[in-house]
């Protein structure tokens, strides 16, 4: 196992998609089972995946391989090159992501089953592919920027793949607008950066950091293009204030949910901020917690009344994104990456879960049309239930351990600085799940059933569905990432395979727990600077054991909480609810927000667009206008000019000619001998001119 | 007095191989024609056998820098550097494809008795080309680019049964003949002046005071009005539309892309050789003298593209059409050579390597579909899109990228040239460039609407033999890929701009 060989099979997992990709679009129309093809491929790109993983972890455990070539150069200064950068997160993200996309392909053989577009889903899904491990694999900013807006495109794609529902095509596009706004600030974000350092790549421009190069030479704008980097996470995992997308993308099929708007391409954000972690200054990092903070609390509250099952996973999605986005502002980086690591694994199976009880129930959505369905589908429902212990942090699963980690980690940033306003959400939100998640298990799965004629026809899904769910389930074991079922600290994910961050910011714009007092301690480890002090460490040990039991009891409170109102019915919901009903309706309604952008920035950009549409039609149109007919006039001017000008000068010449008829009429041949008095005629020319 | 000795002469054999080749395999294509009088179809073989060696032997030329066929010391006939090698590929490329157009060519087969002729003269004009290309001396110049003509003068008017193809010769000849003249007479003026036919004498003795004579100027205007008519620029342009128009397409397609290639390839030897003063630092070359050579070329280039895409608009017939389109280009490739830079040279043999597989495309669909419609009527083109998608597709791609629009190497070609406009600092060349190539949207898009947006009850069916395909392919993707992964292209454009001497 040599580097060479790691970066060959990662230009495989890259490019191999795109073969699938395109002979899938090509012959799909030719040939019914293409789509074979592209899941032939899937798996392909599954163990190579599979294998880069093992060779990277075994083989290169601490290396940063890096390969780049230049793609273009337009002038000396201005070039742009392409490359990868394999490091430990590298591989795991890819493993993630192969096998996320390997498991969907699979699942939606018979989910997509009897779609008119087969193999163009499945050609789309190949493509998301692509996109994604180029994000993941990318060494520079540019690259994956350029990625980024191809998981936009195939994103877009897959939501409005049921394009003749208009709520499937309207929701594709408030997608791809809503993800505009933060991809434009990460842009600006993007060109501040190579303003400053002419460079994309991540090392060169940490590089430069460290040895004290800051935007515009000001602390001050280096948390702003922290904050503007941030901005395209925040579109891209329905961060709030742009979290608005992500539940109504739910319109597109829900294997796609499970892959793109749960699993992988909304944990983009969260990669991507864990890529620029190195330049993320306090202030920077303030923002990103707060704005984390917000994600993972409002959707928490928006789930608790929802009836949809698949738009209460997404809001759960949202609020398990914000607290990955709230773990990476208050410094915890390892248990950011560890919990998008689990949360894709059992949000994949939910999301899988959910799809099945979908298909069994004749695409009935509605939970409240659902019931008791825990005996006609034994098998998606224990792997349904395993995930929402795991996202509701029960012990003995994945989500336990991340999501304990996390908690921790804002207990230590509460102790060290005095913000403790981000453990006590984190411990409200760690509630908030395990009910809602708890409140959907037993209203789908317990009781009796509500509907019964689609109880009836329901049925278990089969063997290419469930397998799925079944891996997904059993990956949301704690075993897989550490032997000590209530601590990952000691366990291998967190020791052997995750290194400390990078941190390459100026010491005056840390975190005091974040400085690096030791300079020998940097030239010791030998790549960059990686410091957190004993402080934050020792921190984190002393709140493990306390959130541990907080965030314990909180769970399983809120998990008897469900089951009281739901199971048991001790408590009369409907009551309660007529009790909070402006409370209830708020939540109910999504806080409004929709209504909200649609008073203010919807209303507001027609308004604009009525003020542009004039200005378009009286001033500027009138230009073009303008311009329009001196272009028509100048090609009648030119095109008469070859008419009547030239033509009739033949014409001229074939009137001398007939005049001097006698003389010229063997060699008379029209147009040509014009054509030369022409040539001398501006060869005359050419001599006083010069 | 200028002697050739002997063992020079044996030496610098070596430096002509390819051409060696070349008329090596005109003579086996006339023997072939004579012996197997029945079997046409072996021509195409031998020609493109013949071509390929031709192709070993010039990549064994890759890099090199020497003078063959010495005239006295520091003087020669002959120039191999990388800035003749670029050309002669491009022209060797442009040969094999035309060779495989003519293949399926149907206006070709009609003549299929005189098949020796039609590749014995394609050979004839090639051959006229290499030597054009590496010329150093207006003698050989002048001799080179008549064997081109000649040959191409024939070949225009190869159908003889199409009176339109009689006509577009006869007329080229004479037009032809007028400007060889003019030409011819420049030289004699300049051998009088100086004494000498070579460009690299010639440069060291414009030094002089002779130079400031009108007899020069006089001269030096006859030379380039002679190398303007074979790259068609106004006012020398005249024949273009009626021959392009006249000649079987796939004529009309050679003398559109490596005729003009060779063309540009004497002028900017001609201009820089000889009145290159020196180099600047940058790559801006100085020149000798009191003729703004500058100005001229940037009035001629802006003239030549706006004449060519406005009269292009008006044009009815798509065969005329890409003519006129061709002029255009003509005046953005003159455009490059007229900032008088390195970085002038490098754009403009970017956009010769793109403009070859685009133009060169838009032609073969055009020549598809004209075997099978007998029509190159815009008209005719209706609902094409939809009838046969593959050709209609690809005529797509390459009029988006004659147009010069991204994702298609069209836009990379165009790219270099204004990035070197403005580094130049010829903003306003640059301006009226653009808006030219807005214009130019205009026809081009035209096709492709009537294509695609208009639809038609007939429907029209191509069979494409696996050949047709492969050749398609060639020039499709390179017209793609060039438009995203083009750092190939520009190093070796880079390496080539170094002409001998400079």
């Amino acid at each position: 196992m040599t580097e060479s060989v790691l970066i060959n099979l990662s230009n495989a997992i890259l490019f191999l998609p795109v073969l699938g990709f395109v002979v899938t679009l090509l012959l799909g129309k030719k040939i019914k089972s293409i789509y074979l093809f592209e899941v032939f491929i899937l798996t392909i790109v599954l163990l190579a995946s599979i294998v880069l993983a093992f060779g990277k972890l075994s083989y290169f455990p601490d290396d940063k391989i890096t390969a780049e070539f230049e793609w273009f150069r337009l002038t000396d200064t201005f070039a742009i090159k392409l490359g990868f950068l394999i490091d430990n997160i590298t591989v795991l993200m890819l493993f993630v992501v192969a096998l996320i996309s390997g498991l969907v392909h699979y699942f939606s053989i018979a989910y997509m089953k009897g779609d008119e577009r087969y193999n163009r889903y499945f050609a789309y899904l190949g493509l998301f592919t692509f996109s994604m491990n180029g994000i993941v694999l990318t060494h520079s900013i540019i690259m994956m920027y350029m990625f980024w807006e191809l998981v936009g495109l195939s994103s877009y794609l897959l939501i409005g793949f049921w394009f003749e529902k208009k709520s499937a095509a309207d929701a594709g596009k408030k997608a791809f607008l809503v993800n505009r706004i933060g991809d434009t600030g990460m842009l600006i974000g993007i060109l501040i950066l190579y303003l400053t350092y002419h460079t994309f790549s991540f090392d060169q421009i940490f590089a430069s950091i460290s040895a004290g190069v800051l935007p515009f030479n000001s602390d001050f704008w280096l948390s702003v293009t922290g904050v503007l980097l941030f901005m395209g996470a925040i579109g891209k995992s329905a961060q709030f204030p742009l979290h608005v997308w992500l539940p109504d993308a739910m319109e597109g099929p829900t294997p796609v949910s499970a892959l793109i708007h749960a699993a992988t391409m909304v944990a983009a954000g969260v990669y991507l901020t864990i890529r620029i972690f190195g330049l993320l200054t306090a202030d920077a990092m303030m923002f990103i917690a707060i704005i984390g903070m917000l994600s993972a609390f409002i959707p928490a509250t928006i789930a608790l009344t929802q009836n949809d099952i698949k738009k209460v996973l997404a809001y759960s999605t949202v609020s398990q994104l914000g607290y990955m986005v709230m773990a990476l502002g208050v410094g915890a980086y390892k248990f950011a990456f560890f919990h998008l690591v689990t949360h894709a694994f059992f949000k994949a199976c939910l999301f899988l879960g959910s799809g099945s009880v979908i298909h069994a129930m004749h695409h009935e959505q509605d939970i409240r049309n659902m019931g008791g369905l825990r005996k006609k589908m034994p098998l998606t429902y224990a792997t349904f239930l395993i995930s929402s212990l795991a996202v509701s942090g029960i012990p003995l699963t994945s989500g336990f351990l991340s999501k304990d980690g996390i908690l921790a980690s804002t207990f230590a940033f509460g102790s060290l600085t005095g913000y403790w306003i981000f453990a006590v959400v984190g411990l409200l939100v760690a509630m908030l799940t395990a009910f809602y998640m708890f409140r959907l298990v037993v209203i789908t799965f317990h009781g009796e059933p509500r509907d019964h004629h689609k109880f009836e026809h329901a049925h278990e899904s089969p063997f290419v569905m469930t397998m799925p769910l079944t891996v997904l389930a059993i990956l949301s074991i704690f075993i897989f990432y550490t032997p000590n079922p209530v601590s990952a600290e000691q366990g291998w994910f967190l020791t052997k395979w995750i290194d400390s961050p990078e941190v390459h910011t100026p010491n005056s714009t840390r975190f005091d727990f974040m400085q690096s007092n030791i300079v020998e301690q940097a030239s010791l480890s030998g790549h960059g600077e990686i410091m957190y002090s004993e402080q934050y460490t020792e921190a984190m040990h002393s709140a493990h054991y306390p959130a541990m039991f907080l965030s314990l009891f909180f769970a399983v409170l809120g998990i008897l909480t469900a089951f009281t109102f739901y199971q048991w019915k001790k408590v009369n919901v409907d009551k309660l609810v007529a009790s909070v009903k402006p409370l209830y309706n708020f939540s109910l309604n999504k806080w409004f927000f929709d209504e909200f952008y649609q008073k203010t920035f919807v209303a507001g950009l027609f308004g604009l667009s009525k003020i542009m549409y004039w200005f378009d039609s009286k001033i500027v149109d009138g230009i073009v206008n303008g311009s329009a007919t001196v272009t028509h006039a100048l090609s009648i001017f030119m095109g008469g000019f070859d008419k009547y000008v030239v033509d009739g000068l033949v014409n001229f010449m074939a009137y001398l000619s007939g005049f001097f008829g006698l003389l010229f009429r063997r060699v008379q041949t029209g147009k040509v001998q014009t054509y030369i008095v022409l040539v001398i005629f501006s060869i005359i020319i050419f001599f006083f001119f010069l | 007095m200028n002697k050739l000795i002997i063992p020079d002469l044996l030496n610098s054999l070596n430096s002509i191989l390819p051409e060696i080749v070349l008329s090596l395999t005109l003579v086996a294509i006339i023997l072939s024609d004579l012996i197997f009088h029945k079997n046409k179809k072996l021509l195409p073989y031998i020609s493109l056998i013949g071509l390929i060696i031709t192709f070993v032997f010039l990549i064994n030329q890759f890099g090199k820098s020497d003078a063959a066929f010495p005239v006295a010391a520091q003087f020669s006939f002959l120039s191999l550097d990388p800035f003749s090698l670029f050309f002669k590929v491009i022209i060797l490329v442009s040969s094999i494809l035309i060779i495989l157009f003519s293949v399926s060519s149907k206006e070709i087969e009609s003549g299929l008795d005189r098949h020796g002729e039609y590749y014995g003269l394609i050979f004839g004009m090639i051959i006229g080309m290499f030597f054009m290309i590496s010329a150093n001396d207006l003698i050989l110049i002048y001799l080179s680019l008549e064997l081109l003509s000649l040959s191409s003068y024939i070949l225009a008017g190869f159908v003889k049964t199409s009176l339109r193809n009689s006509e577009a010769s006869l007329k080229y000849l004479i037009y032809g003949a007028a400007s060889s003249g003019i030409m011819l007479f420049g030289i004699s003026i300049l051998f009088g002046i100086f004494g000498s036919t070579n460009l690299h004498e010639i440069n060291e003795l414009i030094r002089t005071p002779a130079a400031t004579q009108l007899t020069f100027l006089i001269s030096v205007i006859f030379i380039f009005a002679g190398i303007g008519f074979k790259i068609s620029i106004v006012p020398f342009h005249f024949w273009t539309p009626d021959v392009y128009e006249g000649a079987p397409i796939t004529i009309t397609a050679f003398l559109s892309v490596a005729s003009k290639a060779a063309g540009f390839a004497v002028l900017i030897r001609f201009l820089k050789v000889t009145f290159i003063d020196s180099l600047t630092g940058n790559g801006y070359w100085q020149l000798i003298g009191y003729i703004d050579w500058q100005t001229l070329l940037i009035i001629i280039a802006i003239i030549t593209m706006t004449f060519g895409n406005f009269a292009a608009l008006w044009q009815d017939n798509l065969k005329r059409m890409l003519a006129y389109s061709s002029i255009a280009h003509a005046g953005y490739l003159m455009l490059g050579v007229s900032i008088f830079s390195d970085q002038g040279l490098i754009a403009v043999l970017i956009y010769f390597f793109i403009y070859m597989f685009m133009n060169l495309g838009a032609f073969y669909v055009v020549m598809l579909i004209a075997n099978k419609i007998n029509s190159e009527e815009i008209d005719d083109y209706r609902g094409i899109g939809y009838s046969l998608p593959l050709l209609g597709t690809t005529l797509g791609i390459f009029l988006i990228s004659l147009t010069g629009l991204p994702p298609t190497a069209g836009f990379i070609g165009k790219l270099y040239l204004f990035i070197a406009l403005v580094d130049a600092n010829m903003i306003v060349p640059a301006i009226i460039a653009l808006l030219n190539t807005v214009v130019s949207l205009y026809y081009y898009v035209r096709v492709l609407r009537v294509m695609f947006l208009i639809k038609s009850d007939k429907t029209v069916s191509v069979n494409l033999n696996p050949l047709n395909f492969a050749v398609l392919m060639f020039m499709v993707i390179p017209t793609l890929l060039l438009g995203v992964y083009f750092s190939p292209l520009v190093n070796f454009a880079k390496e080539s701009v170094q002409l001998l001497g400079f």
